[in-house]
Parts: structure tokens; C-alpha cells; sequence
């Protein structure tokens, strides 16, 4: 068996395991915060945005997803010292286990919000959107008229669907790492992102038919 | 969701995907695997989510809370957060969020002072005071009669 850098025992890598068992980018990072939690900074500050952006498309609320980030933020602080990181070194820089294991507690955590949320009525996902993106330079290339459009398509995906391509779309996950937040195979994560991009394609072109 | 390993969906999935792959890593990528209207769509999913940023004030607040957490302070673990219902309660001041035990704190201060200002001024209208204040707003009470 392969020890890691942590000092654990990681388990053998089968031909069939997942993509995401890579080298962690953020090993260092990790490391430096198991011994030293006042050190948990440089993560913090790394992925803040990306777990604040993450639970905005899920509780289109600014305030909600304030509340979701702390929560992920001050739980993942606190079971730092359990994470174990899943890396093989020899299968490149590419993907960071300590990135999936933060977004699978910041998706307990906003899934427990959700449900909670169920009794009051959610704002659609255009509402939240409107929002100002300051210096969104992609975003202001495209006309309000198209993003619209594209953000009513999205938001009437089934929330797999929706899920997966936000995960791809805007957080540029990789399919391995988006299986391994949503607990699913990659062939199905690659499935569901397939079928969300002809389903908004479709509905696109019925917005365009109907002159919308 | 059932996917059949090897079936035809899974394969153009599969063909999507790499084309995605380069699509977000800003690599060239070869239109002809996809269909037209999937790469139209894939670059308008591109450029129309975008990403959002928390703000400055509660980026640094988290930081603070976090530091006190790091610290053996008493937040540690989020068990402790309590989530707001915000079905009943009115906008961001009523927040329990992150903001308020670190930035929020002179703000709070600031207004017990108000508090306390605005508490002095409704005691003194309701104390009778000396008999030349009594004679003021007696003066002042006739005037406006």
C-alpha cells in the first residue's frame, strides 16, 4: 500500500477507480492546516468564492448562501484533521481531493437548507443571476437577451441536471470530480451534462421559434 | 438515472465531454465532434453563468470567525450556527450570519449609544423637570393652542 504525504495509507488505485484519484494540488495547503488549524486561511481564501457561487445557483439568495458558506467553511475547519486526502502522484496535477471533499460538505449543507426551505417559495434562478458580476468580462459579451434565455433553460433542468452543469459549467470541475461530489458515476455524471446541454439547446431553439 | 455501459448515449456523452473538456480549458477544440447547435449552446453556458463573489465585508468576517474557530475558540464546528428563518424575519439586518461578530461589532456599539441617546431624551420628555422648564412648555403649550 502507498503512503501519502499525510502520512496515511492511501488504498491501491484499481484500473476501474475514478479519475479523481489524483495528485492534490493542495496537498501543501492541507498539510500546513492539519498541524497548524490557524493556517486554514490559505484554503478558506482559495475556494471561498467557488463554495459562495456553488450555494448562490443552489439557494438563489445572497444571504442564504453567506449562511451555507460559513456553515461549510467552520464544519470543514473542524473535520480537517479527518480529511484523508485519495491522491496518486503518479496520475498528474490535475484535480484536488480537498476541493470535492469541501463541495460535498458545502452540498450536505445547502441540501439540508433546501429542505428546510421548501415551505417559502424559491426566487428563480434569472432573479438571482441579476445580480452584478463585477468584472464578468464573458459575461457582459453576450447580450441580456441570450444569458436570459439561457438561465430560464437552465432553471427548468431537473436539479441533477442543473446541478451537474453548474458544477461543469461554472466551476470548471472535471467530470471525475463533479461524480465525486454528486456521488455518481462518472459515465452517469457524463450522461446527465449531455442530456442538460440538448435539453437547453432544445429549449433554446423553441424561445428563438416562438420569438421570444 | 440508468445508464447502459457501452450503450449510445454514453458514447456521445463521452465524445460531449471531451469536447467540453477543451471547451473550459480553453483549448482548441474541434467543433466537428458535436452537433452545431450543442456547441452554440455549450459557449452560451459559458459566457451566460456566471460566478458570483461574496462581498469584501463578509469574506473578511468569515476569516475572523474562522481564525477565532483555528484558535480553540467557541465556534468550533458549524453545529453552533443557527440558520435563520427567513420567512419571518426582514431583510439583512436581521441576519445571523457571518458578519456580525467581528465587523458588525462597532456597529452594534455605535448603536447602543443611539439607544441610549434616544432613551435619555425620552426619559427627560417625560420627567416634570424644574419650574422653569414647566413654565417654558406651558408658554409653549398656550402658544400653539
Amino acid at each position: 500500500m502507498a503512503r501519502t504525504a499525510l502520512g496515511r495509507v492511501a488504498r491501491p488505485i484499481s484500473a476501474g477507480r475514478s479519475r479523481i484519484a489524483r495528485l492534490d494540488l493542495d496537498r501543501s495547503l492541507v498539510q500546513a492546516a492539519q498541524a497548524d488549524p490557524a493556517r486554514f486561511d490559505a484554503l478558506y481564501r482559495k475556494y471561498v468564492a467557488q463554495v459562495y457561487s456553488y450555494a448562490v445557483y443552489e439557494l438563489r439568495d445572497q444571504h442564504e448562501a453567506e449562511d451555507a458558506t460559513a456553515r461549510t467553511f467552520l464544519s470543514a475547519l473542524a473535520a480537517l484533521p479527518r480529511f484523508r486526502e485519495q491522491a496518486d502522484p503518479a496520475e498528474g496535477p490535475e484535480a484536488s481531493t480537498f476541493r470535492v471533499w469541501l463541495f460535498r460538505i458545502a452540498r450536505t449543507t445547502v441540501a439540508e437548507r433546501r429542505r428546510a426551505l421548501r415551505r417559502h417559495p424559491q426566487a428563480p434562478l434569472e432573479a438571482a443571476l441579476t445580480l452584478p458580476t463585477p468584472g464578468d468580462i464573458a459575461a457582459e459579451a453576450i447580450s441580456r437577451d441570450e444569458a436570459g434565455a439561457a438561465w430560464r433553460a437552465i432553471d427548468r433542468l431537473d436539479e441533477d441536471r442543473r446541478r451537474a452543469v453548474i458544477l461543469r459549467f461554472v466551476h470548471e470541475l472535471s467530470t471525475a470530480e463533479v461524480a465525486a461530489i454528486l456521488g455518481r458515476s462518472e459515465g452517469a455524471v457524463r450522461v446527465l451534462v449531455h442530456r442538460a446541454l440538448r435539453s437547453v439547446a432544445r429549449d433554446l431553439r423553441g424561445d428563438r421559434q416562438s420569438g421570444r | 438515472m440508468t445508464v447502459r455501459p457501452g450503450g449510445h448515449d454514453e458514447i456521445e456523452a463521452l465524445v460531449v465531454d471531451r469536447y467540453l473538456d477543451s471547451l473550459l480549458a480553453r483549448r482548441p477544440v474541434d467543433r466537428a465532434s458535436v452537433s452545431e447547435e450543442l456547441d452554440a449552446t455549450a459557449r452560451l453556458l459559458t459566457a451566460a453563468l456566471p460566478r458570483f463573489h461574496p462581498s469584501f465585508r463578509f469574506e473578511e468576517a468569515l476569516a475572523s470567525r474562522l481564525a477565532t474557530a483555528a484558535g480553540g475558540g467557541p465556534e468550533r464546528g458549524a453545529a453552533v450556527i443557527p440558520w435563520v428563518d427567513r420567512g419571518t424575519t426582514a431583510g439583512a439586518a436581521d441576519r445571523s450570519g457571518l458578519a456580525r461578530p467581528v465587523v458588525i461589532g462597532s456597529v452594534v456599539t455605535s448603536a447602543a449609544i443611539s439607544l441610549a441617546g434616544a432613551a435619555f431624551v425620552a426619559w427627560r420628555r417625560t420627567r416634570p423637570g424644574d419650574p422653569m422648564s414647566r413654565a417654558v412648555r406651558a408658554i409653549a403649550r398656550t402658544r400653539i393652542a
